[in-house]
């Protein structure tokens, strides 16, 4: 063993710890950087997210705005129309017995379906029977109404006290019910609709289910309608969790908590 | 009959930095990390060839050059495989870890060999080259472990 030899081990463990050390850290910038790039990437697609959302809910805004103008115009101001020119024509002096009350029974005849429009708009908006006996009546006049259509089968259950739960998650979860059935009615042309509350470990669950078509839940184009963006936001506005399966021929079944 | 073997360590360097290099070639994703491992496996075996044609009798001593790169090569692609498994699921992990503290405590020791082969007859080396060989045991572990994880992991998606 010579001096130079025992140079040369210094020098190459020296380069060895070195070099090392260089890669444990090149090791830990690049680690860095490639977390918190991948964490801004979640979080961008966090706010995409929220944009979406936010989207659907103004366009739905606008889409109701729109329908309730059409309403008003269509099935009101019409009707009021009518019986403004009838009311002009009662200011005519020559009329007779006959053309007085026909007139008169025109005017009672308009200005009541004018109110049981108005009365039927209002209903459409927010039904009252909500807001005077609660959630659980709310449904139960859904599940009547969409049973009298004939086309559908609605078995409606309830073992939760709804009055437990705040009046604002009451009103998203009768508009999320009324999504459900008008889609498992118009898209899915479902026969039997199922409707269950129940409470899991102090966890309120609603467990809905048909008998329709079904769609692919791996579709891309199901999970951005207009209908369930909507549906999203409200799970989200009551801070609860949704979870959709569906298969072609099989039926949907929804079950979420709040 | 006493014959020198430690010519058999630069086989079991190169072949080991050999083998490495194509396990890492494989289960690398990335274009930029699988070339550079090409190319280093190139230029390192291509300089030992030159080194070991030039001077024959490096053969009976342990080459330092050889054992710096091969194993500090060999490091830095264990390190990109770790890099590319940051919030990925743990594929190859143990042996990776494994290697990685093999490779950091022999490189030192081999690196040194030489000098603890011309102390020998002062003082009890054997115990320093008995701890490399615990630490090979300790990776030859990881390596089972990495086996069994693999294997049952196989045999519970077969049951599925």
């Amino acid at each position: 063993m010579n001096d130079s030899q025992i140079i040369e081990v210094i020098t190459y463990t020296f380069l060895a710890f070195l070099s090392m050390a260089l890669v444990l850290i090149l090791f830990f910038y690049f680690s860095r950087k490639k977390i918190i790039k991948q964490e801004i990437e979640k979080k961008n697609l966090e706010i995409n997210y929220q944009k979406e959302l936010l989207n659907s809910v103004i366009i739905t805004q606008e889409e109701e705005r729109k329908r309730i103008a059409q309403d008003l115009h269509d099935d009101i101001s019409s009707k009021l129309n009518i019986v403004s020119l009838n009311s002009h024509m009662l200011k005519a002096s020559d009329l007779t017995e006959v053309e007085l009350n026909e007139i008169t029974s025109n005017i009672i005849d308009l200005t009541a379906k004018a109110l049981e429009n108005s009365r039927r708009i209002a209903h459409d908006l927010l039904p009252p029977v909500l807001e005077k006996f609660g959630l659980h009546a709310g449904i139960a006049e859904l599940a009547l109404e969409f049973n009298s259509s004939k086309a559908v089968q609605v078995n409606y259950e309830n073992h939760i006290d709804f009055d437990t739960v705040e009046s604002y998650k009451q009103l998203h979860i009768f508009r999320i019910l009324q999504e459900l059935m008008n889609n498992s009615l118009r898209h899915g042309k479902a026969k039997e609709i199922t409707i269950s509350f129940i409470s899991i470990n102090n966890i309120n669950t609603c467990n809905y289910s048909d008998n329709g078509l079904g769609f692919d839940i791996n579709d891309k184009k199901n999970a951005k309608g207009l209908g369930m963006k909507n549906m999203e936001g409200r799970i989200n506005f009551i801070q609860g969790t949704m979870k959709t399966t569906s298969e072609i021929n099989k039926g949907t079944q929804v079950v979420f908590n709040f | 009959m006493h014959m020198r073997n430690l010519f058999l360590s630069h086989f079991y360097f190169i072949l080991q930095f050999v083998l490495l290099s194509m396990f890492y070639y494989h289960l690398l994703k990335e274009n930029f990390q699988k070339k550079i491992i090409v190319v280093n496996l190139v230029v390192c075996l291509s300089v030992l060839f030159i080194q070991y044609a030039l001077d024959r009798s490096r053969f009976n001593n342990y080459n330092l050059s050889e054992i710096f790169i091969t194993s500090l090569s060999l490091i830095i692609y264990a390190t990109f495989h770790l890099y590319n498994l940051l919030n990925k699921k743990k594929e190859f992990y143990y042996i990776t870890i494994g290697l990685l503290i093999y490779l950091f405590g022999s490189t030192v020791f081999f690196l040194t060999s030489n000098l603890l082969i011309s102390l020998h007859s002062k003082f009890p080396t054997r115990m320093i080259m008995r701890l490399n060989v615990y630490l090979y045991i300790i990776y030859q572990l990881f390596i089972l472990y990495e086996l069994v994880t693999v294997y049952v992991i196989k045999k519970s998606i077969k049951t599925l």
